[in-house]
């Protein structure tokens, strides 16, 4: 018998149970093709220490106008943002290949939560996040970044760095699920995150970049992002770089997010 | 719903994409039960009308009921009640068929024990239970049809819709995805499928549809429709039904109109 059998009928929970199990379940999903394929985890965990030793290698010892310490100290900070902005993209793609394939139909037909889709790529983001930013600062630990506020400051730069990247990896869900079209879609996603990165203080103060930067990166959630990390590791007030970070990041996660999810919903339609 | 509920009912169902129109118009009605088969040439309106009655499209007008529940404003509803198999496979390639099954259970509401033994019940009805630990991109074209076709019985749905399950796959596949459809219908499960291939649906379908400028232009069994052409096969009375030829593609997103 196929159409009956011994197994209980499907019972489903309540929404917001349903949210919330459906949401794991899609991120348990994501985790355990990492798992089942560790080939796919070589880029998200080489690719930000690999990145870090030649920004550091190369720039490290540099002169910095007007900072206190090394160079390298003021670089590693960016570097952790600028790694985030490079990984978000991912969690774009990763939605518009699921968007593209046959596996959205199924998951359109079931009754599961429809935010679920999303918000499981998000949960799975936020662990790849918090281990990329954990090597990292590991890894600048080893060129001399040291965090002074101690262990809750450790744990704030990784949340902050989590944040941060949750809320590109929502504006890149959006713009993936917009371009509709993987190859286009690579190409173009990745372009803004090196730009943003530039246009910030994550490589160098604001007040010596070109004066046209200048307005752009005082309102860059990068800068607001490196603000907060460099302010945690130095032992310094994070006020006002961390209520930046929260507008954007409760902007971004918000806007972005209601229309991706509307978009995961339309494509097909 | 009660037994004399339609399975599916729809009336005035029109969609269009732009400039093109797909469907203009489908009256049709679906007995519990039975086997459908919706035929017609490509651009003809069918994968848009199983789009629409999965609930992954909306029609622009007209109502469609799903075992009694609308399916514009009870989606929700519906899909507790439905199985897709759609033209492309819903399944994860870079996992096993089984963490596929026991995932796709889990999704339609099942708990994880109940997910577990539906999934080894259906690998074991497949006959997938030697390959069920294998990662899905090592499966032959059949074996994920079939794997696909299990994902989407998961929960037990009261309506299966299949978007054209048999295309693509060579005559042995073909046969042991009819094998398991027959077995369906004997137990009482509400098919509807679209088809490329005439002889399947004259061989299988209770009820065939035949669709052609997104009008539904004749209904009956493929006997009825063969004695009313005056032919012997299905592909004939399909030909004068239609005319010969493919309509002009409408750009249906998740496969030809």
């Amino acid at each position: 018998m196929i159409a009956a059998g011994t197994a209980d009928m499907a019972t489903p929970p309540r929404i917001p149970l349903r949210f919330a199990r459906d949401s794991a379940l899609i991120a348990g999903r994501n985790l355990r093709v990492l798992r089942k394929n560790p080939g796919r985890l070589i880029y998200p965990l080489v690719q930000p220490v690999v990145l870090l030793v030649m920004f550091v290698s190369v720039f490290g010892n540099l002169a910095l106008t007007g900072h206190g310490g090394p160079y390298r100290e003021f670089l590693i900070p960016g570097v952790i943002v600028e790694n985030a902005a490079l990984t978000a993209p991912t969690s774009g793609l990763a939605l518009l290949r699921d968007a593209s394939s046959g596996l959205a139909d199924r998951f359109r037909s079931l009754p599961m939560s429809r935010a679920s889709v999303l918000i499981g790529r998000l949960l799975t983001d936020a662990i790849v996040f918090a281990t990329q930013a954990v090597l990292l600062v590991g890894a600048g630990y080893g060129f001399g970044f040291r965090i002074i506020g101690g262990p809750l400051a450790a744990l704030g730069i990784v949340a902050a760095t989590v944040a941060f990247g949750l809320a590109f990896a929502v504006l890149s869900a959006w713009l993936g699920l917009l371009i509709n079209d993987p190859e286009t879609a690579e190409r173009v996603l990745f372009f803004p995150a090196i730009a943003v990165a530039f246009v910030s203080s994550a490589f160098a103060p604001v007040a010596l970049l070109a004066s046209w930067m200048q307005p752009i990166a005082r309102v860059n959630p990068v800068s607001a992002t490196c603000g907060v990390i460099r302010a945690l590791a130095s032992g310094g007030a994070v006020g006002f770089p961390l209520l930046e970070l929260g507008c954007w990041v409760a902007g971004l996660l918000l806007v972005p997010g209601v229309l991706a999810v509307r978009r995961w919903q339309a494509v097909g339609s | 719903m009660n037994d004399t509920t339609p399975a599916i009912d729809a009336a005035g169902v029109r969609k269009s994409f732009g400039r093109v129109t797909a469907l203009d118009g489908v009256d049709l009605t679906i007995a519990s039960g039975s086997l459908t088969a919706l035929l017609g040439p490509n651009g003809a309106g069918k994968t848009t009308l199983v789009r629409i009655i999965a609930t992954l499209s909306r029609p622009d007008a007209g109502r469609v009921r799903v075992l009694g529940l609308d399916v514009t404003t009870q989606g929700a509803q519906v899909r507790a009640h439905i199985g897709l198999t759609g033209q492309y496979s819903g399944l994860e390639e870079a996992l096993s068929g089984w963490d596929n099954l026991v995932l796709m259970g889990r999704l339609a509401g099942l708990g994880r024990r109940a997910a577990r033994a539906r999934a080894g019940e259906l690998a074991g009805a497949f006959g997938l239970e030697g390959a069920v630990e294998r990662m899905v991109r090592t499966y032959s074209g059949g074996m994920r049809r079939r794997l696909d076709l299990a994902a989407s019985l998961m929960a037990r749905p009261g309506l299966l819709v299949l978007d054209e399950p048999t295309t693509g796959l060579d005559p042995g596949s073909r046969q042991q995805l009819w094998a398991v459809l027959a077995e369906l219908r004997t137990e009482g499960t509400t098919m509807l499928l679209t088809t490329q291939y005439l002889e399947e649906a004259d061989r299988f379908a209770d009820v065939v549809h035949v669709l052609n400028h997104g009008k539904v232009i004749a209904s009956g069994t493929a006997a009825d429709l063969k004695s009313r052409s005056g032919v012997t096969s299905l592909d004939e009375a399909f030909l004068a039904l239609t005319g010969s030829g493919s309509q002009r593609e409408a750009v249906a997103p998740g496969g030809t109109a």
